[in-house]
C-alpha cells in the first residue's frame, strides 16, 4: 500500500482553510456561548437603575408577585410530584418492557402540548366545572387514590384466569378504563354525598363556616393545570435515575428475600434518591416559568393568601400582558426587568444544582456497576 | 462515507447560500421603509387603535366592497401608535379610543403648522356586568366605587364586599363578591378608574384578566362575580347593571343612553387625519370617510358593537 | 419448576408487596387518562364545530317562538332547574345572538325542514325562513330560489345580480337581504347525512385556508399557520448553523477542562430558563437595542414610528432561536459524544486535517442527533407563545409577511400565529360565547401540528439509534 500523496501545493492551502475553520468555529462557538451569557449581563443592566430607588420600592411590589409564582408552583409539585413519581416507579419497575417502549414516547407527547392550550383548557373549561362542581372535584382527589387500590384488592381476589389476562404488569393501561368508570362513579356520587353529608352547597358551607373565598381561578386549578404541564418532565427524568439503577443491586435484594416493593423501598430509592431530587427540582423549574398556563388560568390577583381557592398572579404572567405596554427606561419596565432577573436567577440555581446532583448520580452509578 | 461527505458539503453550501441570500433579502428589506409612504393608489394606511381594531377592518371589508379598488391596510399598535404615525407622516389616518393629548396635538403642530383634524366616528361605552340570573336591578355611582375602590373617593361611607350588603341574603345567597377587571396596561382599567372610581385606587383582590371578554366569560360562569368591560363584549352570559345617576334614576347601558350620553361611563372613537386646512383629501380617503360618517359606516358600528353617533353629531362633522 | 407453583409464589410476592404498586399503576393510568381526556375534548369540539347544526323551532309556553341551534344547557342557580342557551343569529333585529331559554318554559319543540342559516356581513348569521327571493321583479319561490340560491351564491360577490332575498324569522318580522351580502347558505335540517359530510369538508378546509373575519369571530386561520410556519423556518435557518457550530466548539475544538465542564452545564440549564425571559431579553435588546438603533442609522426619516424598533418576524424568530440553542446544542453535543474516538484517531491519521475530519467524518455521522435535535426545537417553537407577545406577534396583521410587493419576504412586519391567535381570540374577542368553537378548533390544529413535529423526532431518533445499534 502506498501512502496517499500529498502534492506539497495543496497542503499550505488545506491547513490554511483548517485555521480558518477552526478560528471560525472557535469564533461561532464564544459567540454563541457570549450571547447565552448576555441574557444574564442584560437584565442585571437593567435593574440597575432600580437601586436607586431603594430596595424596598422594588420588594413591595414584587413581593406578591413572588409568593403568587412560589404558590402556583407549588401547588403544581403537589399535583405533579405523587403522581409523576408514582408513574415512574412503576414503568421503571413493574412495567412490561413493550409497554414502557410505547408509553415513554406517550408521555414525551403529553410534554409537548403547548401550554397555551392547557391555559385554555383550564382557564375556560375546567375552572368553570370546578366552580359548580367542587365537591365533585375534591372527591374525585380522594376517590381515585383509593379505585386503584380498590382495583388491586379484587385483582387478588379475581380467579387466576382473570389475573393471567390482566397482569399487573400492563395495569398501567387496563385500569385507565377502570379509572374513567370510576370518575362517572364519583361524579354521580358527589351531588349525593354534598347533599348529606355537607348539607347542600359546599361552597357557601366554606363561606359561612370557615370564611374562605372561593375565586372562579384559583390556585387549585393552576396547580392542575401546571400540573398537567409538569408531570412529563419530572417522570422522565426520575424514570431514567430508576431504570438506570445497576441491576445487580436489585436482583441482590431480591435474592436476599426482599418483595419487588421493599427491593424499591430499601434499595432502589435510596440509590437513585439524587436523580428523582434533580427531576422534582427540574420540574419546580418548569413550573416556576411557565407563563401562560398561570396568565390564563389563575386570574392574576396580586394577594398575599395561602388559601388554594384563591387567585394568585405570577411574575411571568405579569411579564406577559404588562410588559408589552410599558415604556422602555419607565419604573415599570425595569421593575418587570427584575422580575425576570428573579425567575431567571432562580430557574438557573435550581437547574444547576439538579444537574450537578444528577452527574454525581451518574458517577456512583458507574462505580456500582464498575464494582460488580 | 466519502461520498456521503461530499453530499453534505454540498448540502451545507446550499444551506450557506441560503443564508447568503436570506440576509440580502433582509438587506433589501431593510431599505424599504415599513409602511411606504408612497403606496399604491387605491391602497388606505391607518395605524392605530387596538379596541377598534375589528370596526376598522369592517370599515376597510365594506369599503373594498363599495370600491373594488381601495384596499384598507390596518396596523393596530395601540392607541398611541396612531400620534407617532401621523408625526411621522407615514399614514394619515390615525383611529384613537380616546382624544390626543395635548402634547401629542403640540407635536403633531410643531411638525406641519396645522392641528390635525379629529373627526368622532363612534361611542363606546364600559358596563358593570353579574351573572345573569342576579337579581340585582342598579347600581349607584357611590356603590359602585364602594364596590371596586379602597379609596371611596366617590363619597361612599364604607366599602361593600358582600352580596347581603346589595341584596336580600335568601334572593342571593353567594356571600363574597368576586371581582373581575382588565390589567393595568389597558385602557379599560384606566377609564374605569378615571371615571368610576373618581381616579381612586382598585381593590387588590381584583382578578385582572389580559381581555374584556375573558372578563365576561368569567363573570358568566359565576354566580358570585361582579366585573367591569367593554360594551362591545357583552353576551347573554352575562347582565349589564344599569348605573344610577344623582337624581336616583337608573340608566340601563342600552344603545339609545349611551347614544344621547346619558348613561355615565362612556367614551368617544376618534379618528384624526392629517389635512392640511384647504386641501381636499385624495379620493381613497375621501371615499373611506364618506363610507364611515354614511348610515352603512355607522350600521356597521353596531355591527362591531360599538354605538352609532347621535345623528345631530354626525351632521356636525360632514367634511 | 411448574408453572403452578410459579404463579402461586408470585401471589405471595405480590400480597407482601401490599398495595402499593397499585397506586404506582394507576398513576400511569391517570396520566395517560388526562391525556386522552384532553386530546378528545379538542378533537369532539375542534371538530364538531364544522359539521352543519340541527337547527330547532321552539314554542314556549308564553306562546313566544324561537328558532336556532342548542348550544349547552347549565343549571340555574339555586338549583331552580336548567336552561338551555340557543344561537338565534338575527343580531340586526333583536340585538343579540343569543337566547336562554329556562327548559320548563318549552312547550313544543321541533325540527322543521325549511329552516335556512345564512352567513351574512356585516351582522353575522341569520336563522329563519326563505320565503321567496326577488330577482329583476321576478318573485321566486320554493325550488326555484333555491336553484337560484345556489347558482348564484357560486360567482364571486361582485359579479352576482341585484336580487333580495324575503325572509321571516321565528316571530314573524320580514327582511329584505341583499344577495350580494351572503357568504354561505344551508338549511341544515333538510340535508342528508353525506350532504352534511361535503359540508363539513368544507368547512374544514375554509377554516384552514381562509383569513379571519368579523375581528377574529369567524373564518379562517390561514394567515396564523401561514406566520407560524414561516416564523419557525426563519428560526430553525438561523438557530441550526449556531447550534451546530457551538456544540463542534464545545465537543471537537475546546479543551475539556473544569471550564468546558461548566459551560456545558450552563447551555444545559439555560433550556430551563423560562420561556418568558427569553422574551424579556428579546424585547430589551434585539427591539429596543438592535432594532431601535437600526432606526436610528438606517431610518431616521421614518422616526418616530419604529420599523425595526418594534417586535417584528425577525425579532421574533431571533429570540425563538435563542430559547432552542440549547435544544440543538444538547442533541449535536450527543451526537458527536457517541461517535467513537477511533473514527476521528482514523481520519487524522489518513492525513486529513480537522476542517476535513469534522466535516468528512464526523459531521455525517452527527447528522441524526443534529435532524433530531432541530426537529425538537421546531416543536417547541411552534408552540411558544409567552415571548412572542413581547416580541412581534399582532393580533391581526392583513399584510402577510411574505408577499408579492418587493422585497418579498418583510422582516420588520408584524406576524399571526396559531398560539397567540388562539390566546387573543379566547380572551379578547367580541362574543367569546361564538368563538370558544374556533379556539378549540385552532387549539387543535396547534396540538396536531406540535405532536406531528414531536412524533417526526421521536420516531427519527428511533430509527436511527436502531440503525446505529447494528452498525456498532
Amino acid at each position: 500500500m502506498t501512502p496517499p500523496r500529498l502534492t506539497r501545493v495543496h497542503l499550505p492551502l488545506r491547513q490554511l482553510q483548517d485555521r480558518i475553520a477552526t478560528g471560525l468555529i472557535t469564533a461561532g462557538g464564544i459567540g454563541v456561548l457570549l450571547a447565552i451569557l448576555a441574557i444574564g449581563v442584560f437584565l442585571i443592566w437593567e435593574t440597575l437603575p432600580l437601586l436607586a430607588l431603594g430596595d424596598t420600592f422594588a420588594l413591595s411590589k414584587l413581593s406578591p408577585l413572588a409568593w403568587g409564582t412560589l404558590k402556583a408552583a407549588l401547588a403544581a409539585m403537589l399535583f405533579a410530584t405523587p403522581i409523576a413519581l408514582g408513574a415512574a416507579i412503576y414503568s421503571a419497575l413493574f412495567m412490561s418492557a413493550r409497554l414502557r417502549s410505547r408509553l415513554k414516547p406517550a408521555l414525551e407527547l403529553m410534554e409537548a402540548v403547548p401550554g397555551v392550550v392547557v391555559g385554555f383548557i383550564a382557564g375556560l373549561v375546567l375552572a368553570p366545572w370546578v366552580e359548580r362542581h367542587l365537591a365533585s372535584a375534591l372527591l374525585l382527589i380522594v376517590w381515585l387514590p383509593l379505585s386503584a387500590v380498590l382495583a388491586g384488592v379484587l385483582w387478588h381476589l379475581a380467579a387466576t384466569r382473570l389475573r393471567q389476562r390482566l397482569p399487573h404488569s400492563w395495569a398501567g393501561l387496563w385500569l385507565i378504563p377502570w379509572l374513567a368508570f370510576m370518575v362517572v362513579v364519583a361524579l354521580w356520587l358527589a351531588p349525593w354525598l354534598e347533599h348529606h353529608l355537607l348539607g347542600g352547597d359546599l361552597r357557601r358551607l366554606l363561606d359561612q363556616r370557615y370564611g374562605m373565598d372561593y375565586a372562579t381561578r384559583n390556585a387549585l386549578i393552576v396547580g392542575i393545570a401546571m400540573g398537567f404541564a409538569v408531570i412529563p418532565s419530572i417522570y422522565a427524568l426520575a424514570e431514567d435515575a430508576l431504570a438506570d439503577i445497576p441491576t445487580t443491586l436489585m436482583e441482590g435484594a431480591q435474592a436476599l428475600g426482599a418483595s419487588r416493593w421493599q427491593a424499591l423501598w430499601k434499595v432502589a430509592l435510596p440509590t437513585a434518591g439524587p436523580g428523582i431530587f434533580s427531576a422534582v427540582m427540574i420540574g419546580a423549574g418548569r413550573a416556576v416559568g411557565e407563563t401562560m398556563i398561570v396568565l390564563m388560568a389563575s386570574g392574576n390577583t396580586a394577594l398575599f393568601s395561602a388559601s388554594p381557592f384563591e387567585g394568585l398572579r405570577s411574575l411571568s404572567a405579569a411579564i406577559a400582558i404588562e410588559l408589552p405596554e410599558a415604556t422602555p427606561g419607565g419604573l415599570t419596565y425595569h421593575l418587570l426587568i427584575l422580575a425576570a432577573l428573579a425567575l431567571f436567577i432562580f430557574t438557573f440555581l435550581v437547574n444547576t444544582l439538579a444537574e450537578v446532583v444528577r452527574q454525581r448520580l451518574r458517577r456512583r452509578y458507574h462505580r456500582l456497576g464498575g464494582r460488580q | 462515507m466519502k461520498g456521503n461527505g461530499l453530499w453534505l458539503g454540498k448540502k451545507y453550501r446550499l444551506r450557506l447560500a441560503l443564508l447568503g441570500a436570506l440576509l440580502v433579502a433582509s438587506q433589501l428589506a431593510w431599505g424599504q421603509p415599513a409602511v411606504a409612504t408612497s403606496l399604491p393608489s387605491g391602497t388606505l394606511g391607518a395605524v392605530g387603535s387596538d379596541t377598534m381594531a375589528g370596526l376598522v377592518l369592517r370599515w376597510g371589508e365594506a369599503l373594498t366592497a363599495r370600491h373594488p379598488e381601495i384596499n384598507l391596510q390596518f396596523q393596530a399598535g395601540g392607541s398611541a401608535s396612531a400620534p407617532t404615525a401621523l408625526i411621522a407622516g407615514t399614514t394619515r389616518l390615525g383611529p384613537m379610543s380616546r382624544p390626543m393629548t395635548a402634547t401629542e396635538r403640540q407635536q403633531f403642530f410643531d411638525r406641519y403648522g396645522y392641528p390635525p383634524l379629529e373627526l368622532r366616528v363612534a361611542r363606546d361605552a364600559l358596563v358593570v356586568v353579574v351573572h345573569r340570573h342576579n337579581p340585582l336591578e342598579a347600581l349607584t355611582r357611590q356603590q359602585v366605587d364602594a364596590i371596586f375602590s379602597t379609596g371611596l373617593a366617590c363619597g361612599a361611607d364604607h366599602p361593600i364586599k358582600r352580596w347581603d350588603a346589595l341584596l336580600e341574603a335568601t334572593q342571593w345567597p353567594y356571600g363574597r363578591i368576586a371581582l373581575h377587571g382588565r390589567n393595568l396596561a389597558s385602557g379599560t382599567h384606566g377609564l374605569f378608574q378615571q371615571q368610576a372610581l373618581c381616579s381612586g385606587q382598585f381593590r387588590v383582590d381584583i382578578s385582572e384578566h389580559p381581555g374584556s371578554s375573558a372578563v365576561v366569560a368569567a363573570v358568566g360562569e359565576s354566580p358570585n362575580a361582579m366585573g367591569y368591560a367593554g360594551f362591545n363584549h357583552l353576551t347573554p352570559m352575562v347582565k349589564a347593571l344599569p348605573l344610577a345617576d344623582q337624581h336616583g334614576n337608573a340608566l340601563a347601558p342600552t344603545e339609545s343612553a349611551i347614544q344621547r350620553g346619558e348613561y355615565p361611563l362612556f367614551r368617544d372613537l376618534y379618528l384624526y387625519i392629517n389635512l392640511p386646512p384647504g386641501e381636499a383629501l385624495p379620493a381613497a380617503e375621501q371615499a373611506f370617510l364618506e363610507l364611515i360618517m354614511s348610515p352603512e359606516g355607522q350600521q356597521i358600528v353596531r355591527a362591531s358593537g360599538f354605538v352609532p353617533l347621535p345623528p345631530s353629531d354626525l351632521n356636525a362633522q360632514q367634511p | 419448576m411448574t408453572p403452578l407453583s410459579e404463579q402461586s409464589k408470585r401471589r405471595v410476592n405480590w400480597l407482601n408487596d401490599g398495595l402499593w404498586p397499585w397506586l404506582c399503576a394507576a398513576c400511569v393510568a391517570l396520566s395517560l387518562l388526562m391525556l386522552a381526556a384532553l386530546l378528545t375534548l379538542l378533537a369532539t369540539r375542534g371538530l364538531g364545530h364544522f359539521w352543519p347544526a340541527t337547527l330547532e323551532e321552539v314554542t314556549l309556553a308564553s306562546g313566544d317562538t324561537v328558532i336556532g341551534q342548542p348550544v349547552r344547557e347549565t343549571p340555574l342557580p339555586l338549583n331552580a332547574g336548567m336552561e338551555r342557551l340557543y344561537f338565534t343569529g338575527n343580531r340586526d333585529i333583536t340585538g343579540a345572538n343569543w337566547r336562554w331559554i329556562n327548559v320548563e318554559d318549552i312547550a313544543e319543540q321541533a325540527t322543521p325542514n325549511d329552516l335556512i342559516r345564512l352567513e351574512r356581513t356585516p351582522w353575522g348569521d341569520f336563522i329563519g325562513r326563505l320565503v321567496a327571493v326577488e330577482s329583476d321583479g321576478q318573485r321566486l319561490t320554493g325550488q326555484a330560489a333555491w336553484e337560484y340560491i345556489t347558482t348564484s351564491l357560486a360567482l364571486p360577490a361582485s359579479q352576482r345580480t341585484s336580487s333580495e332575498l324575503l325572509l321571516l324569522t321565528a316571530d314573524g318580522q320580514a327582511l329584505r337581504q341583499p344577495l350580494s351580502s351572503i357568504r354561505h347558505f344551508q338549511a341544515p335540517n333538510a340535508m342528508s347525512w353525506w350532504q352534511k359530510a361535503t359540508a363539513w369538508g368544507q368547512n374544514v378546509w375554509r377554516f384552514l385556508s381562509e383569513g379571519p373575519r368579523a375581528a377574529n369571530t369567524g373564518g379562517g386561520v390561514w394567515p396564523a399557520i401561514f406566520g407560524t410556519v414561516l416564523m419557525v423556518i426563519l428560526m430553525s435557518v438561523i438557530v441550526t448553523p449556531f447550534g451546530v457550530l457551538a456544540a463542534i466548539y464545545l465537543n471537537e475544538i475546546a479543551h475539556q477542562n473544569r471550564l468546558t465542564h461548566l459551560v456545558r452545564i450552563g447551555v444545559r440549564n439555560l433550556a430551563g430558563v423560562p420561556s418568558i425571559v427569553y422574551g424579556v431579553f428579546g424585547l430589551g435588546v434585539f427591539v429596543y437595542g438592535i432594532g431601535g438603533s437600526i432606526d436610528n442609522w438606517f431610518f431616521s426619516d421614518e422616526l418616530p414610528s419604529p420599523t425595526f424598533g418594534t417586535g417584528g418576524l425577525l425579532w421574533a424568530s431571533l429570540t425563538l432561536a435563542l430559547l432552542t440553542l440549547p435544544v440543538v446544542i444538547v442533541a449535536t453535543e450527543e451526537g458527536l459524544a457517541r461517535i467513537p474516538d477511533a473514527q476521528r484517531e482514523g481520519a487524522v491519521a489518513l492525513g486529513a486535517t480537522r476542517l476535513e475530519m469534522l466535516t468528512r467524518v464526523v459531521l455525517p455521522m452527527a447528522t441524526p442527533a443534529m435532524l433530531t435535535g432541530v426537529i425538537l426545537a421546531i416543536a417547541r417553537a411552534a408552540g411558544e407563545v409567552a415571548p412572542l407577545m413581547l416580541v412581534g406577534v399582532a393580533k391581526l396583521a392583513p399584510q402577510m409577511p411574505l408577499d408579492g410587493d418587493f422585497p418579498y419576504l418583510h422582516l420588520e412586519r408584524k406576524f399571526m400565529h396559531l398560539g397567540y391567535h388562539l390566546f387573543d381570540t379566547a380572551f379578547h374577542g367580541e362574543d367569546v360565547q361564538a368563538a370558544i368553537p374556533l379556539v378549540y378548533a385552532t387549539a387543535l390544529l396547534l396540538v396536531l401540528i406540535v405532536l406531528v413535529l414531536n412524533l417526526t423526532a421521536i420516531f427519527l431518533r428511533h430509527y436511527l439509534r436502531r440503525q446505529r445499534g447494528n452498525e456498532c
